[in-house]
């Protein structure tokens, strides 16, 4: 398995590239819990994620993906009964819980079933390279995906379901889903929100509500968050108030400062011009998983890379344009920057599984 | 990847970079335009907040350093909504602690806005309740390790503030006035003072950051204040107006004490009292404001204690002498209306010692008309009649004095205003007044404030003189007169030891309907002492004394009993003594 392991086409700059984003993420942690006793050791921990994370993607790069592929009926069946028991302990205590506890540790088995989706699918997509585009093919990759997702709609974790959804549309359609089948999805998937909204959960319904028509009357709290991140971000202007100067984040008016709202705090103690940075950091792990994709020479491959690139483009995506108000609230965190140690691993892991892609690009080597 | 499948990966990463951009032109919408400015601002206001800084409230102490009202720490007892875990154990604790009514208080911790995070359910707790509270709150928590405990004070807040504490309970009150919660002073000293009691408040910026904390700034406490009144006497002398209350089963009353070389108001008892740590019952212990405090406040028609303001401008004036003559033959007419004596009896020859001895208002008419309007009038302005004092307690009322060409005034109220009827004072000012007399002619404005404390000095109140009335050498007299006069009067104003000066007056009380009630009085003395050398000057008031009508046997010898607490407690030796002592030296 570890034999004529050859680290010659290792992404190294991937891994810098990650490296650089989960720096300044854990520097701007430290910022924003700056002064509160109760977090004050989160930036530790992040580091510590990150750490445990390197060792990851070595070790994940430094075997073959096609192993992992291999042992997926093990792999789906053990996330499966972990959701399913988060979905039931979730039931017994309140509402939603989105975590096991571990000790001292908080794991969110979505975090990883979002990286098992990707390997069923990159699975489901080589095994089915030369069937055809037919509507048979797709109902297979939908089932193998719902199977997992389904425990997550139920927790409810809506989000998390989209990205999946997402996730699932961006592996399909780059394995050759027809143009037709596309637009068929699409209108059923218009159809399904105008239906499905009403079925939301009040505080979803809500927030999509507030977003649409903001009500003058608002309530405090109703805007308070966009409004509190639209002043950090607007406040930052160019060039930012500088590191640990930010007042939005400094004295707390910013929620979630150091999870969903951390590209606010950036915007605001760095500016325009490091948002700017950020997100071409982003964008450039997001090209380089791509390139890995191109590389590849078999479809299960490809698909792994785009899923990755996949999920850390929406959660990015999904994650700005909800501090920059142009999308409802929904608790995406930023890929490599938010805390959270679960988020963190798990996106490591799938750029693991990228440059393990990237370094058996070329079957035969000599 | 292969290549049909290269307009697969164009097309998704155009939807990439489409996206992108478009978070980036929001980017630079938010943080490049003219609003960004605007943010900017909004933020920075979010940098600290600016908040008011009372000082402690003045401290009020007698001449002596009695404490008579100062500060403590009372609490506000509230919930901080979030932090409940049980309202019926919240509920029913506060009430049983604080006496509050159990379903009131849970009513009202359930029925707020959703929107609210803090509701105050109790104020001016005292440090006992909140200490009992606070200690049933540790044994809660102390139990809490079991997991039967079912009882939580979760989310009890206690703010600590300063309010008005009264060491001297209810002595002074009538003085001192009270203080509301929202620290403004009403009546007496706290509201003629309260800018100075209050202090000013200092506003001071909070920077909301805890690593910019600075250290507030100490704001000066108020002025304290430091009052002319002997708490020991003061004391003395509201138990001695109760008792006489109760004695001669008079509906209310007024006794002050103050000394007539500089105005210094040593005592001022005025019934009824209010217990000023629960102010709020002053609607039920009041019908008026002029009730609160008689002596400054409530204008009478004072009787035959004027007539000593006669005999003074008439010695004064030169219209008589002390050995003047005067036949009273019981009835004397002014314009055409018949001037009686008290008794309705004709007293023969009397010099003028005998007319104040034995209160003929026959005699003191007769010398007014000696004078004339122009000259009387003119001496009883000099007097202050008229207008308020100037006497630093708020609220204070002057009496009416009609004159010729006033509207109301008719010739006869020269004859009666001579005894005291049909003219309107209040004991302050009698007592004003009478400061000539006591005070070789000098006349002295009363007043309460010792001195002030403020910024580590203190500031001493000079005495203020309010004119001269009279001539040196008529006061002298006037005061032998009278020190004679209250010796052959056998109406127990005098004490052993000590020559005193005085006179009784008894009035009638005019009824609304404009005549006066025959079985109704108002009895007054008014009386200093010692007559060589005076130190304190008494004013008597009982107001509708029912076992006697007359002052003679009601106010005359209420004042011998303040006259001897009042040389005992300012520690006045007998005459004797004193004549020795200024032998020596």
């Amino acid at each position: 398995m570890f034999k004529n392991i050859s680290w010659r086409h290792f992404d190294f700059w991937l891994l810098g590239a990650v490296v650089l984003a989960i720096a300044f993420g854990v520097a701007m942690i430290d910022s924003a819990v700056a002064g509160n006793a109760e977090l004050s050791d989160y930036p530790q921990r992040q580091a510590i994620f990150a750490a445990l994370g390197l060792v990851v993607i070595f070790l994940i790069a430094s075997i073959d993906y096609n192993y992992w592929l291999a042992l997926y009926r093990p792999i789906y069946l053990v996330m499966v009964v972990l959701l399913i028991f988060l979905f039931m302990s979730a039931r017994a205590v309140f509402g939603a819980a989105r975590w096991f506890r571990l000790g001292a540790i908080f794991i969110q088995p979505t975090e990883l079933a979002k990286l098992v989706v990707i390997l069923i699918l990159a699975r489901y997509f080589g095994q089915t390279e030369n069937d055809p585009r037919d509507i048979r093919w797709i109902i297979g990759s939908l089932l193998w995906t719902m199977g997992l997702t389904i425990w997550i709609l139920l927790q409810p974790n809506l989000s998390n379901v989209i990205v999946i959804i997402v996730i699932w549309g961006v592996m399909i359609w780059m394995n050759g889903l027809r143009l037709k089948h596309l637009l068929g999805f699409a209108a059923g998937g218009i159809g399904l929100v105008i239906v499905g909204f009403p079925f939301l959960q009040e505080y979803q319904q809500q927030r999509v509500l507030t977003f649409l028509f903001p009500d003058p009357n608002a309530t405090y709290g109703e805007t308070y968050n966009i409004e509190q991140a639209k002043i950090a971000i607007g406040s930052g202007e160019l060039l930012g108030k500088g590191y640990g100067q930010g007042t939005q984040v400094q004295l707390r008016f910013l929620k979630v400062r150091h999870t969903d709202f951390i590209f606010s705090g950036i915007s605001e103690e760095f500016g325009f011009i490091g948002a700017l940075i950020v997100i071409a950091t982003l964008a450039f792990i997001l090209w380089r998983c791509i390139r890995a994709a191109q590389l590849s020479q078999d479809a299960a491959g490809s698909s792994i890379a785009f899923g990755v690139a996949a999920l850390i483009f929406f959660q990015g995506a999904v994650n700005i344009a909800v501090n920059l108000n142009i999308i409802p609230v929904s608790g995406l965190p930023l890929p490599f920057i938010s805390y959270g140690g679960s988020g963190l691993v798990s996106l490591m892991l799938g750029i693991g599984l990228v440059e393990s892609v990237v370094m058996r690009h070329k079957t035969m080597e000599f | 990847m292969r290549k049909a499948f290269a307009w697969r990966s164009f097309s998704l990463a155009s939807i990439f970079a489409m996206i992108g951009i478009v978070i980036v032109v929001q980017m630079a919408r938010i943080q490049l335009s003219t609003e960004a400015a605007e943010f900017r601002e909004e933020a920075d206001r979010y940098k600290g907040w600016v908040e008011n800084i009372y000082p402690a409230r003045g401290e009020i102490y007698d001449r002596n350093g009695n404490l008579l009202a100062g500060n403590h720490s009372v609490y506000e007892v509230g919930v901080t909504l979030d932090n409940i875990e049980n309202t019926q154990s919240v509920a029913s604790i506060l009430s049983s602690v604080l006496d509050l009514d159990y379903v009131d208080t849970l009513n009202a911790i359930n029925n707020v806005d959703d929107e609210q995070i803090y509701l105050s359910l109790m104020d001016y707790a005292s440090a006992e309740e909140v200490a009992e509270l606070q200690r049933i709150q540790g044994d809660i928590e102390d139990d809490s390790a079991s997991d039967e405990a079912y009882d939580s004070l979760a989310g009890v807040n206690f703010r600590e503030h300063l309010a008005r504490s009264y060491p001297e309970n209810t002595i002074a009150s009538n003085v001192i006035g009270f203080v509301n919660r929202s620290g403004r002073g009403y009546f007496g000293v706290e509201e003629k003072y309260n800018d100075l009691l209050a202090g000013v408040p200092v506003q001071v910026w909070i920077p909301a950051d805890p690593n910019r904390v600075e250290e507030i700034p100490q704001v000066p406490d108020g002025t304290t204040l430091i009052l002319t009144l002997d708490r020991e006497l003061q004391a003395r002398t509201e138990e001695i107006l109760d008792q006489s209350l109760y004695n001669y089963g008079a509906k209310a009353g007024t006794i002050a004490i103050m000394d007539p070389r500089n105005g210094e108001i040593l005592a001022m008892a005025s019934t009824p009292r209010l217990d000023l740590s629960n102010y709020s019952a002053y609607d039920q212990i009041f019908d008026n404001v002029s009730e609160y405090n008689r002596a400054i406040n409530m204008p009478y028609e004072p009787g035959s204690v004027m007539k000593i303001l006669t005999m003074a401008a008439a010695l004064d004036s030169g219209v008589v002498t002390p050995q003047t003559s005067y036949t009273d033959t019981g009835a004397y007419s002014v314009s055409g209306a018949t001037i009686r004596n008290w008794d309705r009896k004709s007293w023969g020859n009397q010099d003028m010692t005998g007319c104040l001895q034995h209160s003929l208002n026959i005699c003191l008419a007769w010398i007014a008309v000696e004078m004339g309007p122009d000259s009387f009038y003119d001496y009883m302005s000099e007097f202050g009649l008229g207008h308020p004092t100037g006497v630093d307690l708020s609220g204070e009322a002057g009496g009416r004095l009609k004159v010729p060409g006033d509207g109301d005034w008719y010739p006869i109220d020269l004859a009666t205003n001579s005894f005291g009827q049909g003219v309107t004072a209040t004991p302050i000012q009698m007592m004003m007044a009478a400061s000539a007399i006591a005070n070789d002619g000098e006349m002295v404005t009363p007043h309460i404030l010792y001195g002030m404390l403020r910024d580590g000095q203190q500031y001493d109140f000079p005495p203020q003189t309010a004119g001269t009335p009279i001539s040196k050498e008529t006061a002298n007299t006037l005061n032998e007169m009278l020190a004679n006069s209250i010796v052959g009067e056998d109406d127990g104003a005098t004490i052993s030891g000590y020559r005193l000066a005085g006179k009784t007056g008894t009035a009638q009380i005019p009824t609304e309907f404009g005549w006066y009630s025959s079985d109704e009085t108002n009895a007054s003395f008014i009386g200093w002492g010692p007559v060589d050398d005076p130190q304190f000057m008494i004013y008597v008031w009982l107001e509708r004394p029912t076992t006697s009508i007359w002052a003679s046997q009601t106010a005359a010898p209420v004042f011998a009993e303040i006259a001897e607490e009042t040389v005992r407690i300012l520690d006045i030796p007998p005459d004797i003594i004193r004549m020795q002592y200024a032998v020596e030296q």
